[in-house]
């Protein structure tokens, strides 16, 4: 995604930090999941499975 | 005006603005995924704006502009600048042009849908996504209330549907999963796998945070589009004002610099 700024970044994602080590990776994993169920569906209504 | 009324025009705006935004850096930077960011953003605008039209009047072109760009193209454009940001190979400039070529073959099949449009079944009383599709009714199912039903011939059987806009068996409607599929991977798969890839490095957490937003805002929308199809409506304008929201913010906190980033033009790749 957005990768503009053509700068060296230092920053690093704070230890310890309950938001990054716990917050974060159950989003991208409910993301995934709820992701991969929207495409099925897609591909259930382009095979017919689903009407609508 | 009713809070649904005003909500799509609400979400218009903050896609217009947000469009301006991602073309103001594609005509500073010239990489391609600004552009077809900005296209697809454009598109995201046009449709929320005639969704947000189509609930106060009725014109064909309108709706034309809402299935085309808001309801089939956008998702595939914005998520194809995401693969143009993640993978830097020549193929990808082959998808270009099948995304080019299937695009103009959508406009196209569109074109053919337009003489056919039910009209006559439009109302101002309901999102034009929950009455956009003529369904078929199964043996014993009941129509939804306050909805038009009719006998037709389909496939050399009799068959009672619920009207919509698009007939039976429109062939535009078969181009829209394609690309739906397609947008879904990209944008919000292209999101969550970069905010892995920096969550992982345990860098840069303005871009694990704004791909996080980015993908959050991708599935609101695909999330209320899906439960309009199912007969939830109601969640669809503020689903699309939610979904604007999150990409929008997503995008600045991903582009925002660090406290501690330094300078170095010369250094620095061309992206």
């Amino acid at each position: 995604m957005p990768n503009g700024n053509r700068m060296i970044n230092k920053s690093h994602i704070p230890e310890n930090s309950t938001f990054f080590e716990k917050i974060v990776p159950a989003l991208l994993i409910f993301m995934g999941v709820l992701t991969v169920v929207l495409i099925l569906f897609a591909a259930g209504v382009l095979l017919g499975i689903v009407h609508f | 005006m009713s809070i649904n009324q005003v909500l799509p025009f609400v979400s218009t705006a903050i896609m217009g603005y947000f469009t301006v935004w991602v073309l103001q850096r594609y005509a500073v930077r010239r990489a391609p995924q600004f552009l077809f960011w900005g296209i697809g953003l454009a598109m995201f605008a046009a449709g929320s704006f005639a969704e947000a039209f189509l609930s106060l009047a009725w014109n064909p072109w309108v709706f034309f502009v809402w299935y085309l760009f808001g309801a089939a193209l956008n998702a595939a454009w914005i998520g194809h600048g995401t693969l143009y940001l993640l993978v830097r190979k020549r193929w990808v400039h082959a998808v270009t042009g099948v995304l080019i070529v299937g695009s103009l073959f959508a406009g196209y099949l569109m074109l053919q849908a337009m003489p056919k449009l039910d009209a006559a079944s439009f109302t101002t009383s309901k999102p034009v996504s929950e009455q956009y599709g003529t369904k078929v009714l199964k043996d014993g199912e009941t129509a939804p209330a306050g909805a038009q039903t009719a006998t037709t011939t389909y496939r050399g059987k009799e068959v009672t549907v619920v009207r919509g806009l698009l007939p039976l068996g429109t062939p535009v409607r078969l181009t829209t999963p394609f690309f739906n599929i397609y947008g879904l991977l990209t944008l919000v798969g292209g999101a969550i796998y970069s905010a892995y890839l920096f969550w992982r490095k345990r860098v840069m957490p303005n871009r694990v945070i704004g791909n996080v937003l980015i993908a959050a805002g991708a599935l609101f929308i695909g999330s209320a589009s899906t439960l309009t199809r199912l007969g939830y409506g109601q969640f669809l304008y503020l689903g699309e004002l939610l979904s604007a929201i999150l990409m929008f913010a997503g995008f600045r906190f991903a582009a925002r610099p660090q406290p501690d980033e330094v300078p170095q033009a010369i250094a620095a790749p061309a992206d």
